[in-house]
């Protein structure tokens, strides 16, 4: 069972690249069959990448949500599975290559990093640490992708504006698309942080009772939610709007990743678990 | 094959020729009606403002493409005219031209759409008027797959290739849907008429017209049931539309920047696109600095027509395969009409079905009655044979024509299913 583990392990960052080509061969040729077959190819990693996902869990007995690395890898597979239900839902093309590149990233660090671990810390085998993880994992999912179409958002909008009339002008749907699909993402996003965070404040003082509330990663993640809070809520009001939103959206990303970054190897935080 | 076809278009003659043998929907039945029988068995005339062109199969010998020429001079022109203004086309030169049309590869725009839909209208006239006959449906049902499959299987007919259209795409790409959106056309000349109508036909959720002369406004607005904005307090409205298109013939700027920013104000930053198509220009060009402004001018507007014609041109060659494809198709089935070889696959068809039917059933005959039933079957297929095969010989006389031969001959094979025996082996 590890070989076979090892063996998908292995096997999936080539499935995203194969997947990658084939959404950019489409986002360069934009022929039907080509986007046909990058669908296909994108559907068929995601359902190798659940066999893995499920393989791991059964063979070490617990969900991978115990070190930064088996996050990365379900990281990797919410960002595409995320994007494929959004491709289902609008049947959007021309955005594929951008989003399934961060699942490449990811997976491959992924792959390299991970370990076969069948001990584990007893705090990290908690029901609810695993609904956390795994709302709070979609939710960043959902930021990413925001993030993703609200630099493409600027790249058309820069392209319009200055009469560049390529490869952006002509495959990337409106912006006025590219700017709702930014604001989806991070609205659904936002809402799964929300549970997220709600969820770790319950399970907290029982899994931490000498816990602090000036912790970084508290400090940083509240931080987060509040400035996409701030931010759909401009929107929704009609205060703000397309540029202003999306650059909202790119910092609360960056904010986001830097978080994760500062509480995991560089700050002390309860939260450092690896 | 003997079509031959004569054609004046925007490749060798000037505009003024080309008016003077522009042949109306009334005028082409009227001209099928005259030269059908006497010089022409069947065939098709197309005329558009860009071409004027007639293919036909001869109606005796002594008629070719000169004389089709000067029926045409004489129906239409009624004047002395430059010859070298046209093109002849004979046998498959005739039908590479006439499927090149239907594809959209002769047309001045590469790849216009219009072309296609005007020669199957003028195939319609030809069904209508009985100047289609048995070789020509054939030409034109391989014509007009030919210029589907150029539609449908290549990028000839993608992206916009006038001014107009061009401001429509980009003003797709940044709205989703023109549906929730509002447009004003300032200037109601003849460019404004097109813009206008184009993005009514793309289904703008609502329309307005203004201009100086409020009559043109009127009627422009009343074919496409716009509404009518007055042309002095246009600035007070300019808050209410998501698109602007002006093509006024004004020398001076109608639209500052500062209008535009005050109508920002207003619309609460919502995003606004600006298109001028006027010469000289009708809105400030500093307007573009302005957040959520998209303003384009006829400069940006034929970046975009000059790449996609260059990417048109580009899909020609692949065009062409297609129409070679399609000739070469036709000119199979038209080879296979031809008599001789129909008689030799006809005996041939007839000759394996005798001894298959032989050999299934030799072994119900004694060994001395085997070779008496070989001679009886093949006399009976023989005698069977014989009228078909005299008729077709028949063929090669003088008094039937290419048609009428290429039908007896299609006729045999479809009755004897030779072509669906060959298909299955």
């Amino acid at each position: 069972m590890i070989s076979f583990i090892d063996f998908l392990n292995n096997l999936l960052p080539f499935l995203y690249i194969i997947t990658f080509s084939a959404y950019s061969f489409d986002f360069i040729k934009a022929g039907k069959r080509h986007f046909e077959f990058a669908r296909l190819s994108l559907f068929t990693t995601l359902l190798i990448h659940l066999i893995y996902l499920l393989s791991r869990t059964a063979e070490f007995n617990h969900p991978p949500i115990t070190n930064v690395f088996e996050i990365f890898t379900i990281l990797a597979f919410s960002v595409s599975f995320s994007y494929f239900l959004l491709e289902l839902a609008t049947d959007i093309r021309g955005t594929g290559p951008f989003i399934i590149i961060l699942s490449i990233i990811f997976q491959i660090i992924s792959s390299i990093f991970i370990e076969d671990l069948t001990e584990v810390k007893e705090v990290l085998r908690n029901n609810l640490l695993g609904s956390h993880v795994f709302t709070a994992l979609l939710g960043y999912s959902g930021i990413t992708i925001s993030a993703v179409y609200g630099f493409l958002y600027l790249l058309l909008y820069k392209d319009i504006k200055l009469n560049r009339f390529g490869l952006i002008f002509n495959k990337l749907p409106s912006l006025e698309v590219l700017e709702k699909l930014s604001f989806y993402s991070a609205v659904i996003g936002f809402i799964l942080l929300s549970i997220a965070m709600t969820i770790g404040v319950i399970w907290l003082p029982k899994a931490f009772p000498d816990f602090s509330y000036s912790d970084p990663k508290l400090i940083s993640s509240a931080i987060v939610w509040l400035l996409y809070g701030l931010g759909i809520l401009s929107k929704v009001f009609g205060k703000w709007r397309g540029k202003k939103v999306i650059v909202l959206s790119i910092v609360g990303f960056i904010l986001a990743i830097m978080s994760t970054m500062l509480s995991n190897f560089v700050a002390q935080s309860f939260h450092s678990f690896y | 094959m003997n079509l031959i076809s004569v054609c004046i278009n925007h490749h060798t003659a000037p505009v003024d020729a080309r008016e003077a043998l522009f042949l109306k929907e009334e005028e082409i039945r009227n001209f099928i009606n005259e030269i059908k029988g006497t010089i022409l068995t069947e065939g098709l005339v197309i005329s558009t403002c860009n071409r004027t062109e007639i293919y036909g199969l001869p109606a005796n010998q002594n008629i070719n493409s000169q004389t089709v020429q000067n029926f045409l001079l004489q129906y239409k022109a009624k004047q002395t005219f430059n010859t070298e203004y046209f093109q002849h086309f004979f046998s498959r030169p005739a039908l590479e031209h006439l499927f090149g049309v239907a594809a959209g590869i002769d047309s001045m725009l590469i790849g216009d759409n219009q072309i296609f839909k005007q020669v199957k209208e003028s195939i319609e006239i030809s069904d209508e008027t009985r100047f289609t006959g048995f070789l020509t449906r054939k030409i034109f049902d391989a014509a007009i797959k030919a210029g589907k499959r150029a539609i449908s299987e290549t990028e000839i007919s993608e992206g916009a290739v006038t001014v107009s259209y061009a401001a429509v795409q980009l003003i797709e790409k940044i709205f989703s849907t023109l549906g929730k959106k509002s447009a004003l056309v300032i200037g109601a000349g003849e460019t404004g008429e097109i813009a206008a109508k184009h993005l009514s036909e793309r289904g703008i959720g609502k329309l307005a017209i203004t201009n100086r002369t409020t009559e043109k406004a009127e009627k422009l607005a009343g074919k496409l049931n716009g509404k009518i904005i007055p042309f002095t307090s246009l600035k007070d409205y300019l808050h209410e539309y998501d698109v602007i298109i002006s093509a006024t013939s004004a020398d001076n700027l109608i639209l500052t920047k500062q209008d535009i920013e005050s109508a920002m104000k207003k619309r609460s930053n919502a995003s606004l696109v600006l298109m001028d198509i006027a010469v000289p220009r009708d809105i400030d060009p500093s307007s573009s600095e302005l957040n959520y402004v998209f303003y384009h001018d006829l400069d940006s507007l034929n970046i975009i027509v000059e790449q996609n014609l260059e990417k048109r041109k580009k899909e020609i060659p692949k065009v062409k395969s297609i129409i070679d494809d399609e000739i070469t198709s036709f000119l199979a089935w038209y080879d296979s009409l031809e008599a001789a070889p129909t008689i030799k696959t006809l005996h041939d068809h007839f000759e394996t079905i005798r001894r298959e039917e032989v050999e299934k059933n030799v072994n119900k005959f004694t060994k001395e009655d085997r070779e008496k039933l070989e001679i009886l079957t093949k006399r009976i297929v023989n005698k069977l044979l014989h009228n078909p095969t005299v008729e077709l010989k028949k063929n090669n006389d003088a008094g039937i024509g290419a048609d009428e031969s290429a039908m007896r001959i299609s006729i045999i094979r479809e009755l004897f299913g030779i072509d669906k025996k060959n298909n299955n082996d």
